[in-house]
Order: C-alpha cells, then structure tokens, then sequence
C-alpha cells in the first residue's frame, strides 16, 4: 500500500472539492504543493489518521530491514513488538477517526490473530462500512474507496486460508468487477479457489477476462487444477510451465519459506519471481495440504528437484 | 445396510450348494438344504465350490483379521496379523486372479500412498466392471429369474466395492469430482446402495460446498434407501460443514443439534474427533444410530475437519465443531479429555 501517495491524493482531493473545479494542470499543482508541506494542508479527521498510518506502516517497514541477521527466538521478539507498535498507532488513528478504515483494518491486521477470528473481524469491519457505496466506473480510480477494495480482497484472501472457499471466489470475483484492472490481484486468489473447487470453466474465463496473464499464482493453481482433476499428464505439463516459467518456482514449492502477514495487501513483488512464488506457495498451502500426496507427486519428477536444487545452489539458500 | 464379507460367503455356497442340488434332481431339498447349514459351518470342503469361491472364502477370513482385529491389536499382535491377512489374500488371487477384493485389498498394503492406490483402481477399473458384467450375466442365464437376483447381485459387488474404495480414495486425495463421479457410477449400478457410497458422496459435495448438490441428495435419499432417511451421521455433518463455509453459523449449529440427537452419547467424539483406519474389504459393518457409526462418519470426515489453517491444529471447522459441541454439552468437553487421557496412558 502506497500510503503516502494516497494520502496526498486524498487530501488535494478534499481541497479541490472545497475551492470548486480545477484544470488538471492546477491539480498537478496542487497535488505537488501537499507533498510539499501536508500538514499544512490537513483538515481532516480521515487524512489525520490516515497520516498517523502512513507514518507507522513507514516505521514498521524500517524496521523489517535487518530480519535476515536474526536467530528465530529474536525475530520472533522483534516481529511482536513491531507489530505490537504498528497496532497501537492504528488505534490511535482510529480513536482519531472511526470512518478511517484503513487504520481499521490494519488495526485488526496487526494483532495477528488466529485466521477464523481474523475472519470475523474483518466480516464484521465490512458490515460496519456497509452503507459506502461504490463509486462508478473503476472503483480503485476513487482514491476515498480504495480502502474498501483492501478489505474485500482480505476477506477473499482470509476466506481461503480458512476454507471457506466459496465466499473466497465470491469476495475476490466482487473485487474484480468493482476494479477490473484488478490492482490487488483479487483474481489470484480467485484462481486458486477455482483450482480448491476443481472448477476448470471459472479458472479459464478469469484467466481469459486478463487476457492470459499469468502469474506464480496461474501457474501454481493450474497445476493443482489439473492434478485434483486427475488429468495427470496436463498436470505435470502444467507443473513443468510453473517451474520454466517462474524464478525459482520448484524452490518455493519444495522448500516453503516464512511469508509475513499482508499489511494490509500483497507486498509488491516482481511476476513470476521467486518472491511471488513464495507467496502464492503460501496462500494455496491449505489447498495444498487438502491434496496430501500433491507435494509427494511433485517430488517424484527428476527434473523438478534438480531445477529447485540448482536454484538454490546458484542462489546461495538452504537445500 | 453396508457389505457383510462372512455372509455373502455363505450366500454364494449355498447358490452353488442349490445349483447342484436342481442338477442332481434330489427329491427331498429340504433335507438336503437344512444339511448345508451344518456341513459350511463343519466341513465346509465338502460342498461344492469353485476356486472363486475358494478365494472370497480367504478373502473373508483376511477381512476378519484386517478389519475387524487389526485395529484392536496390540503392537505386537499387529505384525502378524497384517502377515497373516497378506497371506490369505495372496493365496485367495493364487487361486482366482481375478480375486478383484483381494488384488483391491493388497493393493492398499503396497502402494506408497493412497494416490498411488487409487491411480491403480482407475487404471483397472474397466477390467473390473467387464469381469464383474459377464459373471453377472453367466449367473442370471445359470440360476433363472428366482436365484438370478441374489447371483447377479453378488456377481457385480467386487466392481461396486472397487467404485466406493475409488471415492473414498479420490475424496482423501483432494479429488472431490472424480469421488463424486465414482460414486454416482456406483448409485447408477446399485441403486440400492448395498456400499452406503451416497455417505462418501454427501462428504465429496461438501468438499465442494455444493448445497444445492447435498439438498437433493438428500431428497434422493427415499428412493436410495427408503427404510433409512437422511439423517446419518454422514449427510448431517456434510450439511452442517457446507453451512460452516458459508458462515451461516445458525444453521451449522442446528446441524450439529439434530447429529447430537440422532446419536446421543455421541458429544465427546465430536470434541474429540478420533481417526482410524478405513475398512480395506469395505466400510466396517456397525450397527446403524450407534456411537461406533459416529466413530467412522467422524473419522471419515476428518477431509471436511481438518482443512484450513487453525492454530488448535484441528482443521477449521473441526475447531468450531469441538467448541460448538462444548457448548452445547459441557460434559462432552470433559469426557473427550478422559478418552484422550485413558489412550494417551494406554499407548504409551
């Protein structure tokens, strides 16, 4: 989440509505003019809290830089009381502004708790913000509405990890209509209910509404797709384009790494690199687990240990 | 109603014993059928039989010790009896290669893994159905209308023990449409159901939160087996897990009211949530309502309870199952921790 930009955006948004129509011109100049100097500019609960969360995602952010150096038992120490800190500043937004929903959301995000009431919580957040209405058009366009959007797609993302699959497919598919652009990639998580649900029609025509574009999500939920269809001889095709196509894709299925909780969205990562195959690894790992001799099947090809052996060895991680 | 390995042996003796008996045109049956009782029972070599007859007799008697005994044996006890389950069933397709239960059931003891297992029942499966269909039809032009039911129908049931083990075998893997589709192969060969494979078909539909698919399951339930309605254990925890993917918390917790009582006494092992091997000759023959039903349906349906990421390590509906069970029945809370207790000190 950018939430700087957003903030700024927000804020000039706010003040052009007050000082009536802008040229775009005046807007960009505007726009320059809060990035300059935003607390000059803040008259608002919302932008008040909401600078609260971008300066705490900042500080939390800062404080992930050096993870790598750490044993587990500090990790884990330092892990708490970052993510005990970033709570307490979006509580703190959110006493400022109740209808600040980002603040909200990451507010809940950051106690960390157990899935099922991570999943509560975030249903009882959407009913709490369900009188927002939609913008039309593209609803990520409308900067206010883009917090509603984060919290859809989290309950999407929520509902798989804790197999509720269907409300999974029907949250992500309620994201992509309202945003076809589909920054938050919604349609991953989509992708992957689909394989969870063996439902091959759905997988193809989300696929075809963005014009093919794969990802390690595609890849990884096309092979499952195809494995739990039995149609074994297009799953292991399907498993050889996950491991050419993606970075590192044999590695980060056979050696599933730690992957963080979203604050609030997906980190940005680049497509079919081995970050974002850690991360699609991460979010099917229940379907995963669901199909008990996927993992074993996969370890019978050669050719895909060898590729996620030589990965390793070139990159210098553990195998 | 479920398949009784013991019982279907007896019943094809005596189709062999009564086939003889029209042949030889013995005038007194009676006599001659009251002395079969005594003679399967005695001197069981002594009636005519063939070596497929033969074989299911091994496959019966391996059925004894591997599903009845095995899971009651102790450690030490074990190994010989998974020997000596082996044994008969290797002797029984010695006999008869195409002992279908027999290579079904050794082919459970070999394969590395249940996908492995059920990549081999696919793959046989055709064999299966065209052996099974031409002794059916052997037996219905043998035997006549009269008997010709009985012959046919045991004729055709290692092909419909081969289809249930292939649901229950695809449902473990993950493969919930290949478990549905085995399972309504089975309904459209039996629609009877002798295998009770519609209770592996509700938890398949599940797996696909498919109400709709469950609703009229349920509805085909008075044709299927209309002196048994739907509410066993199976469809009641299938529909009350399709509620819990939904969130529809009232309703999955109705679901759970109505399985309490259908099987009361059965709170603690809804908290409790216990696995056990599947029967490999079929599923184990318990009486129906009882608490050892609720024991498999519960074991079986660990697919629907353990899924999803919880940090209790039960699966998320098998979390909300136990503490919604609690709640209803406090005591069962307290009973499962005994029963976990009492195994945990007889184990170790």
């Amino acid at each position: 989440m950018r939430a700087w930009d957003e903030l700024i955006w927000r804020c000039a948004s706010r003040r052009r509505e007050k000082i009536g129509p802008l040229s775009d011109q005046a807007f960009e100049e505007l726009l320059l003019a809060v990035r300059e100097d935003f607390e000059a500019f803040v008259d608002h609960d919302e932008d008040r809290a909401g600078l609260i969360v971008a300066r705490a995602l900042d500080a939390y952010r800062e404080s992930c830089r050096d993870d790598d150096l750490l044993d587990d038992e500090t990790f884990e120490k330092h892990r708490t009381a970052r993510l005990a800190a970033l709570h307490g500043e979006c509580v703190r937004a959110q006493e400022l502004c109740e209808n600040s929903l980002d603040a909200r959301l990451l507010a809940v995000l950051s106690e960390d708790p157990a899935p099922d009431q991570l999943l509560e919580s975030l249903l009882g957040l959407e009913r709490s913000f369900s009188g927002d209405t939609p913008p039309a058009g593209d609803a990520w366009d409308d900067v206010l509405y883009r917090p509603h959007l984060r919290l859809r797609a989290a309950v999407a993302r929520t509902c798989l990890d804790t197999a509720h699959v269907r409300m999974a497919a029907s949250a992500a598919l309620s994201v992509m209509d309202a945003s076809p652009t589909d920054p938050l990639g919604a349609r991953n998580t989509y992708l992957l209910a689909c394989a969870r649900l063996e439902d091959e029609p759905a997988f193809d025509a989300a696929l075809a509404r963005f014009s093919h574009q794969e990802s390690a999500w595609s890849h990884l939920a096309r092979v499952l797709l195809l494995y739990k269809l039995g149609r074994m001889n297009a799953a292991r095709r399907a498993l050889h384009g996950y491991d050419e196509l993606c970075r590192g894709g044999a590695y980060a299925l056979l050696r599933p790494t730690y992957v963080e909780i979203y604050l609030p969205e997906r980190p940005e990562v680049a497509p079919c690199s081995l970050e974002e195959c850690a991360l699609a690894v991460r979010e099917a790992e229940p379907i995963i687990a669901d199909a008990p001799d996927f993992i074993g099947w996969c370890q019978g090809f050669d050719w895909l240990v060898e590729s996620a052996g030589r990965f390793a060895e070139k990159n210098d991680l553990d195998w | 109603m479920a398949h009784d390995a013991k019982r279907e042996d007896y019943q094809r003796l005596s189709l062999r014993y009564a086939l003889e008996l029209d042949k030889s045109g013995a005038t007194d049956a009676a006599r001659a059928f009251a002395a079969f009782g005594r003679r399967f029972a005695q001197n069981r070599d002594s009636l005519p039989q063939s070596d497929a007859d033969r074989a299911f007799h091994l496959v019966a008697l391996a059925t004894e010790v591997i599903d009845y005994r095995l899971p009651f044996a102790s450690d030490t006890q074990a190994e010989a009896l998974i020997r000596r389950g082996r044994d008969l069933l290797d002797e029984a397709v010695s006999l008869d290669p195409s002992c279908w239960d027999a290579l079904r059931m050794l082919a459970a003891t070999r394969s590395a893994s249940v996908d492995e297992r059920y990549g081999y029942l696919v793959e046989q499966e055709d064999n299966v159905r065209a052996a099974c269909e031409a002794e059916r039809d052997r037996s219905l032009e043998e035997l006549g209308l009269e008997r010709g039911a009985l012959g046919a129908s045991i004729a055709m049931r290692p092909y419909w023990r081969w289809l249930a083990s292939m649901a229950e075998d695809a449902l473990i893997c993950g493969r919930n449409r290949a478990s549905i589709d085995a399972a309504e192969r089975l309904l459209a060969s039996d629609p009877s159901d002798l295998s009770d494979v519609r209770f592996t078909l509700a938890y398949a539909l599940a797996k696909l939160e498919d109400e709709k698919g469950l609703n009229e399951l349920a509805s085909r339930y008075e044709s299927i087996s209309p002196l048994r309605p739907a509410d066993d254990a199976w469809i009641l925890l299938a529909r009350c897990a399709v509620a819990h993917s939904l969130c529809n918390y009232p309703a999955a917790r109705a679901m759970l009211v109505r399985l309490l009582e259908s099987y009361p006494g059965g709170a603690a092992l809804l908290v409790r949530q216990g696995e056990l091997p599947d029967g490999e000759f079929a599923r184990l023959r318990v009486p129906p309502y009882s608490e050892d039903e609720l024991v498999l349906a519960v074991s079986e349906g660990i697919v629907l309870l353990q899924e999803g990421n919880d940090r209790s390590g039960r699966g998320v509906f098998g979390h909300w199952v136990a503490n919604t069970v609690s709640e209803l029945d406090p005591e069962a809370a307290k009973e499962a921790a005994r029963m976990a207790k009492d195994k945990g000190a007889s184990t170790s």
